[in-house]
């Protein structure tokens, strides 16, 4: 300021002369400078209103804001945080492991992760696999080496187990009577010290890191054959290490990401979580021409036997033509693990609070799963249902996309079905081959919407009627005279071995020898002569065509059939009414096929397969094809066995195959 | 001395506040034209060519959906008005180079487009690309509706919206779903707890404030302001959809409980009334749809509705209501057509008119007619044998949609209200005898027909 202080006494500067002239000027203009401060004022003043009205403005804009998205957008439902686990920094963990007769427990850092006391229930070697770096369990399995083959079940899913995994055994009851030499090496070969000697009725307990140290081991021998040995409680530590120890580095993509969530909870799935070259979970099979299925949902259904369902999901996306986006896997429990592999491959699946007990909970299960489909793709008029133990062929939507149209057009139809009951290895040959059948076999099957929207969904059996879903769509009341289209050789595989209505013996009785087609693209031959009238054509050709067999020989001897090739054959039975199975069931029996109840028959006729060559049986005279039979044959009569003899080998099982 | 001092300050002052004001008024400018961009809309968007971020972020998100093979269309109200205007000639020139900016240029927080479900694979990739591109993203989920009526089934939560955000412009993505009933719903918009309530003001969205119900669209792919996007076939109709889209679910927790209380009527007579009324409300749907008169669940068939979600197996009958105006001289030859005769037609257009048609095996299809009046909406009935009228009184309602027995159908938005009017206050109790003269709890006497009226207005077939 000072610098331009004019200063009267020296001259002004000539630059600045003008300035200051011009500032006296105004100086003397009182009326000017009344102006200039007005306008300040006014300026001011304008500056001030603008101002309060942006914050005003702001403040209401986000008062309405805040409001609006509280009161409209705010989802009614609380948030419930789940709690999450202390991340413990412990690196050892407290085990316990408890065997006894009637109960076995296994208690880890003072938290009980199995507890079985339940009678009657959880016999044989119960093993618990834990994460090595977080002590979390990854799986439960109970084998029943009590009883046969549940040791060899054992074998694979230890073999299964990633090295470095901590590993707990413990029996309860028995453990000993079907564990093999084999089982028992590869318990040695975990560091067990006793397991070689495991005998009858022995309590044991052991636990273990695979492919390293052993933290323990602790056995009571039985004293006598009909007592126990004493119960055992194994304490233990356990020392973990570091996570990074633990994982697998496998190349950062989103299927890996997959593998890596399901391979650091759960364990027993072998090669899809080895570090060196896992197997695929993904398998882009080729596309199907003009495939017909395409858009068709597919509902598995499955329980908690999430073994099942990996192996049974693996076939089911290898197979041609199949579509991941329409399949849903319907659990029936809330359970984690089955879950979890739906999850790893990709698929959408839906739990389900079960209703009921037993095959009412079943029945029900299906229900729901079946209306969620529909729900769900409205658009479809099927669905294909499967469950969690089949095997899918590869060509299963091929031979669905080359018949589903009769479905559709034809309305004496029931159902597609990939399940021949009577296509054993010895009985079935032609995988281009399909039958009318008047029975409902199941095991992977289509259903049409109306019929399940119409028909089956209004009355289906309640939860208090302790029925099979199967059986109660078998029955007259429901299926109406309407058939079955199958094939000769199955499109489905019946793996389950455990199960509501199964068991070792049973599978390998009725389920072992099944034939299965693994043939890829196989072109259907005789799709359009299936249709009703087309099919009594077809039906009366072959019979005109065949050569009726010797019927003073036995039907159950091998030579009954000549050793030819290529030839169709029939032979007559007697069938006095409709319902009269009683030469057909001894018939069955002694070929070694299903025998349990009728399957496979379409007007008192049986097709099926001796010897490579074409083998019917027609029932006469209840059968309308018994005008074939020549006069002078007498239909074969086999008696039904003394009843004492009847109850047999075979344990009685209602309603067999479904889970 | 101090005389200069004092001008110097003023006039150094008075630039300052000038300079400041001028600031204010251009940052108000601005803030007004975000605010409500209507105003300045056509200013902006005329300006020179396609320098909108909007433009750009829309290209960008075309761009991102495209690779990866993802189809949506565009059903944001602002621009379908916009481009409603001009169809005609977007229709002709579906290629051609467009000389301005004229519809994404028009500066809005959002973007409207629709996905429909079924047509891509949830793939995680999408994400990591718009990531990738500079998008930040924001995914809306809840529980499935289709699996909502079903007992107990836990399904996964399905996506509803998605919200891409780059710059200062947003995509609102909304999911459509195919639901029985051969209809599109999408869900409503509700923010979890831990989610950002400040992502986007999100009152401002055109979707997602209730449920909606669509019919599918025809598509029809266009290039607008160089841009090559798919819209809505007919811009109008669905505008007009739009405004009359919200959709209610049914009640279906309540419905369990009622059955809890009052176990279902599990008997053949009850599967197969179900199965008879199902399809004659299907057949009067697809009936009245074509003629194209509005109607709505009303009486025992609301009830039936709102109580339980099913049919009410021993209500014998199938109830419609149609306001007066939609009346149509065609009903009666079109439902005839479809195999529906004419039982009994009671009052005329003028005053409490009501149609009831013959459906199989005894089952009755009754349409009430509505009329308006002051504070309410009310029907008429008509006793054959006396000639007296009764009017029965509802408060006034407006239509929503709702799926019924795989139908999507219009009920009363204020189904409380109607049903309670109708029923009164204990409407959640099963009534096995009803008589519809004096159970009504809204039923008011009405006089009595004139006698010479009664050929016209008491017709019974």
């Amino acid at each position: 300021m000072d610098e331009w202080k004019p200063n009267p006494a020296a001259k002004p500067h000539k630059k600045r002369s003008w300035y200051l002239a011009w500032k006296y000027k105004l100086m003397n203009q009182r009326a000017l400078r009344k102006l200039c401060q007005t306008g300040a004022v006014l300026f001011l003043l304008v500056t001030v209103i603008v101002n309060i009205k942006l914050i005003l403005d702001t403040r209401r804009a986000a008062y309405e804001e805040e409001e609006e998205s509280a009161q409209d957008y705010d989802d009614e439902m609380l948030n419930v945080e789940v709690l999450r686990h202390p991340v413990s920094n412990k690196k050892v963990l407290d085990v316990e492991v408890y065997s006894s007769r009637s109960k076995v427990y296994v208690a880890v850092d003072g938290t009980t992760v199995l507890e079985d006391e339940a009678r009657e229930q959880g016999r044989g070697i119960h093993v618990i696999v834990l994460n090595q770096a977080t002590g979390h369990v990854m799986a439960k399995r109970v084998f029943d080496t009590y009883s046969p083959h549940e040791d060899e079940a054992m074998v694979l899913f230890l073999n299964m187990v990633a090295r470095g995994r901590i590993l707990i055994f413990t029996i309860k009851d028995e453990g000993s009577f079907h564990l093999k030499d084999t089982a028992k090496n590869v318990l040695k070969s975990l560091g067990s010290q006793v397991a070689p000697f495991l005998s009858w009725r022995d309590m044991w307990t052991f636990v273990g890191k695979k492919g390293g140290e052993v933290y323990g081991e602790k056995h009571a021998k039985s004293p006598a054959l009909s007592t126990w040995g004493d119960p055992v409680l194994l304490k233990t530590e356990v020392h973990l290490t570091s996570v990074e120890d633990a994982e697998c580095h496998w190349p950062d993509t989103e299927l890996n990401r997959r593998r890596k969530r399901f391979c650091s909870k759960v364990e027993g799935y072998g090669s899809v979580c080895s570090c060196k070259d896992p197997t695929p979970i993904e398998f882009n099979p080729d596309p199907l021409k003009d495939n017909k299925v395409f858009d068709v949902p597919v509902a598995v259904i499955a329980g908690n036997r999430p073994n099942y369902l990996y192996r049974m999901l693996r076939s089911l996306l290898s197979a041609q033509g199949v579509n991941p986006q329409m399949i849903t896997v319907f659990i029936d429990g809330y359970y984690e693990e089955p879950m979890d592999v739906v999850e790893l491959f990709g698929l959408s699946g839906i739990q389900h609070t079960p209703i009921s007990i037993k095959n009412a909970r079943v029945s029900q299960h299906y229900k729901a799963s079946l209306t969620a489909t529909f729900n769900l793709f409205p658009d479809a008029k099927f669905a294909v249902v499967l469950e969690e133990d089949l095997d899918i062929s590869v060509d299963f939507f091929s031979f669905l996309s080359q018949s589903i149209h009769l479905l559709e057009e034809d309305e004496s139809l029931y159902c597609i079905s990939a399940w021949n009951d009577q296509g054993y290895e010895h009985t079935a040959e032609d995988p281009s081959l399909l039958y009318r059948v008047e029975t409902m076999p199941g095991l992977g099957w289509v259903l049409r919407k109306s019929l399940y929207k119409d028909e089956l969904e209004p009355k289906w059996p309640t939860p208090e009627k302790l029925w099979d879903w199967d059986m109660w769509m078998r029955m007259p009341e429901q299926r109406k005279g309407r058939e079955c289209i199958i094939p000769d050789i199955s499109r489905s595989y019946h793996f389950g071995i455990v199960g509501l209505n199964m068991n070792g013996y049973f599978h390998e009785a009725y389920f072992k020898k099944h034939k299965f087609n693994t043939v890829p693209n196989v072109q259907l031959k005789n799709v359009e002569s299936l249709r009703k009238d087309a099919y009594e054509t077809e039906i009366h050709r072959l019979l005109g065509e065949a050569e009726v067999l010797d019927h003073s020989k036995n039907p159950c001897e091998d030579s009954f059939v000549p050793d030819t090739e290529g030839r169709i054959y029939v032979m007559f039975i007697r069938m006095e009414q409709e319902a009269d199975f009683t030469t057909w069931t001894q018939l069955a029996k002694c070929l070694h096929i299903w025998d349990l109840d009728v399957r496979g028959n379409h007007k008192g006729l049986w097709r099926l397969f001796r010897k490579k060559n074409h083998f019917l049986v027609v029932g006469v005279p209840a059968s309308p094809y018994s005008s074939k039979k020549p006069s002078s044959v007498t239909p074969i009569y086999m008696e039904p066995p003394a009843k004492e003899e009847g109850a047999g080998a075979v344990p009685a099982v209602p309603a067999a195959e479904q889970t | 001395m101090q005389k200069i001092n004092k001008n110097v300050v003023l006039a150094l002052l008075s630039l300052t506040s000038l300079v400041f004001l001028l600031f204010q008024l251009y940052y108000y400018r601005f803030y007004l034209s975000h605010k409500s961009g209507a105003a300045f809309s056509k200013v902006r968007g005329s300006q020179s060519g396609q320098d909108s971020t909007r433009w750009h972020v829309v290209r960008k998100f075309l761009g991102l959906i495209s690779s990866h093979n993802i189809q949506v269309y565009l059903i944001d109200p602002f621009i379908l008005e916009l481009v409603d205007k001009d169809i005609e000639q977007i229709r002709s020139s579906p290629d051609g180079p467009s000389p301005e900016c004229k519809y994404f240029c028009a500066p809005r927080d959002f973007t409207t487009f629709a996905l429909l479900d079924k047509t891509w694979k949830h793939e995680g990739g999408l994400f990591r690309t718009a990531e990738k591109m500079g998008f930040q993203w924001l995914k809306i989920i809840n529980k499935d509706p289709r699996l909502d009526g079903m007992d107990d089934l836990s399904g996964i939560e399905i996506p509803l919206h998605y919200i891409f955000k780059l710059a200062s412009h947003a995509i609102h993505l909304v999911v459509f779903y195919e639901r029985s009933g051969n209809y599109l719903w999408h869900g409503p918009l509700r923010l979890k707890q831990h989610m950002d309530r400040k992502f986007v003001p999100f009152r401002k969205l055109h979707f997602g404030r209730y449920p909606g119900a669509y019919e599918k669209p025809e598509l029809l792919p266009v290039s607008i302001d160089d841009l090559k996007v798919q819209i809505p076939k007919n811009p109008s109709s669905f505008l007009e959809e739009m405004s009359h889209s919200r959709f209610l679910e049914c009640r279906y927790r309540e419905a369990r409980a009622f059955f809890q209380l009052y176990p279902d009527d599990a008997s053949l007579d009850a599967v197969e009334f179900r199965k008879k009324a199902k399809s004659l409300l299907h057949l009067a749907a697809l009936t009245l749809n074509n003629l194209g008169v509005k109607f709505w669940l009303s009486s025992g068939t609301c009830l039936g509705w709102y109580r339980q979600c099913s049919v009410i197996p021993h209500s014998k009958d199938v109830d419609l209501g149609v306001f007066i105006r939609d009346y149509k001289a065609d009903i009666i030859p079109a439902f005839q057509k479809a195999g529906l005769p004419l039982k009994h037609k009671f009052g005329k257009v003028e005053d409490s008119l009501e149609l009831s048609f013959q459906g199989e095996d005894d089952v009755k299809l009754d349409i009430f007619f509505f009329y308006e009046g002051e504070d309410h909406i009310w029907n008429g009935g008509t006793q054959a044998k006396s000639g007296k009228k009764f009017k029965y009184l509802f408060p006034k309602f407006t239509l929503c949609w709702t799926e019924f027995i795989e139908l999507k159908v219009h009920v009363p938005c204020e189904t409380l209200q109607y049903v309670e009017a109708n029923y009164g206050p204990d409407w959640k109790v099963p009534v096995k005898m009803w008589d519809w003269k004096s159970s009504p709890s809204n039923v008011q006497y009405n006089g009595v027909w004139p006698v010479d009226e009664w050929d016209d207005v008491i017709q019974i077939y």
